[in-house]
């Protein structure tokens, strides 16, 4: 007779619960964070109309790199978030921001600074066809 | 049941991705072809038995309804100025109909109110054209285009 509390079910339950936990827990605590793209200069990466999920905690410890997306303040008017690319950071941690779009590369933003980084956005849940993970 | 769960699922924010330096590219034909789509998209549905397919025109139609209202947006809001206005004084009229009636061919499957979003883009052309659009916020090569 099997003992109660070893059958498979029960290992492949604990197994998965153990791999699923810190992706569940970054989906908790991005929930309250949900936002919704406006305007062009993240095409093709994020279009007008996206829903996504941002990480408050992704950008918490450390510093965000070149390449990854953010949601920022915009140093111009701090309560309007944008949401850009890192195109660099200098060495006090200032960050340059740019879209994906090509013909709006150019961007003229004043230097980001660090207390103005919102979050991470990590996952568009919203049109059903592109939901993903977001790079 | 699925605008329950729009609902549900709405974020409470909104991003900003626009180009910080306009790019003063304007063209009526964005427009026109997201509303072209829509009016083909129509006549798919009439054509088709297939309940899957037409679920999903609909779904398409819509979509695309809303990327024409988009777009007539910023021919209203960015495009045109205080002396377009001037010269065409149902210009406001026109746009804002325009874009109420991308609403409509969104929640219709009625081929005449698709007709009828042409026809009022095809007024925004008009004026587009009018006021030096064309010359103006397209690059040179591409004025044969349009």
């Amino acid at each position: 007779m099997r003992r109660p509390g070893l059958s498979l079910g029960a290992v492949l339950f604990v197994a998965a619960s153990v791999a699923l936990a810190p992706l569940l827990a970054q989906f908790r605590r991005s929930w309250p964070w949900r936002v919704t793209v406006e305007g062009h200069s993240m095409e093709p990466t994020l279009r007008a109309g996206d829903w996504l999920l941002v990480d408050p905690l992704a950008y918490g410890r450390r510093t965000p790199q070149v390449g990854e997306l953010i949601v920022a303040r915009d140093p111009r008017l701090p309560a309007r978030w944008l949401v850009k690319r890192v195109a660099a950071v200098d060495r006090q941690g200032r960050l340059t921001l740019a879209g994906d779009h090509p013909s709006h590369r150019q961007d003229d933003l004043p230097a980001v600074e660090r207390q103005f980084v919102v979050g991470r956005p990590w996952l568009r849940y919203w049109p059903p066809g592109r939901i993903g993970r977001l790079t | 049941m699925i605008e329950r769960i729009r609902v549900a699922l709405a974020p409470r924010q909104t991003v900003h991705a626009h180009c910080d330096i306009p790019c003063g590219v304007y063209d009526p034909q964005q427009a026109r072809i997201e509303a072209e789509s829509c009016y083909k998209i129509i006549q798919k549905y009439h054509d088709s038995n297939d309940e899957v397919f037409r679920a999903r025109a609909i779904h398409v139609k819509e979509e695309r309804a809303e990327l024409t209202k988009h777009h007539i947006d910023v021919m209203w809001h960015d495009y045109f100025k205080p002396e377009h206005v001037e010269k065409f004084p149902d210009l406001h009229e026109v746009c804002w109909k325009a874009a109420k009636q991308a609403s409509q061919v969104k929640r219709t499957v009625d081929l005449d109110e698709a007709q009828k979003l042409l026809d009022l883009i095809d007024k925004i052309d008009h004026m587009w054209r009018e006021t030096g659009g064309a010359q103006t916020t397209r690059m040179q090569q591409l004025q044969a285009v349009g």
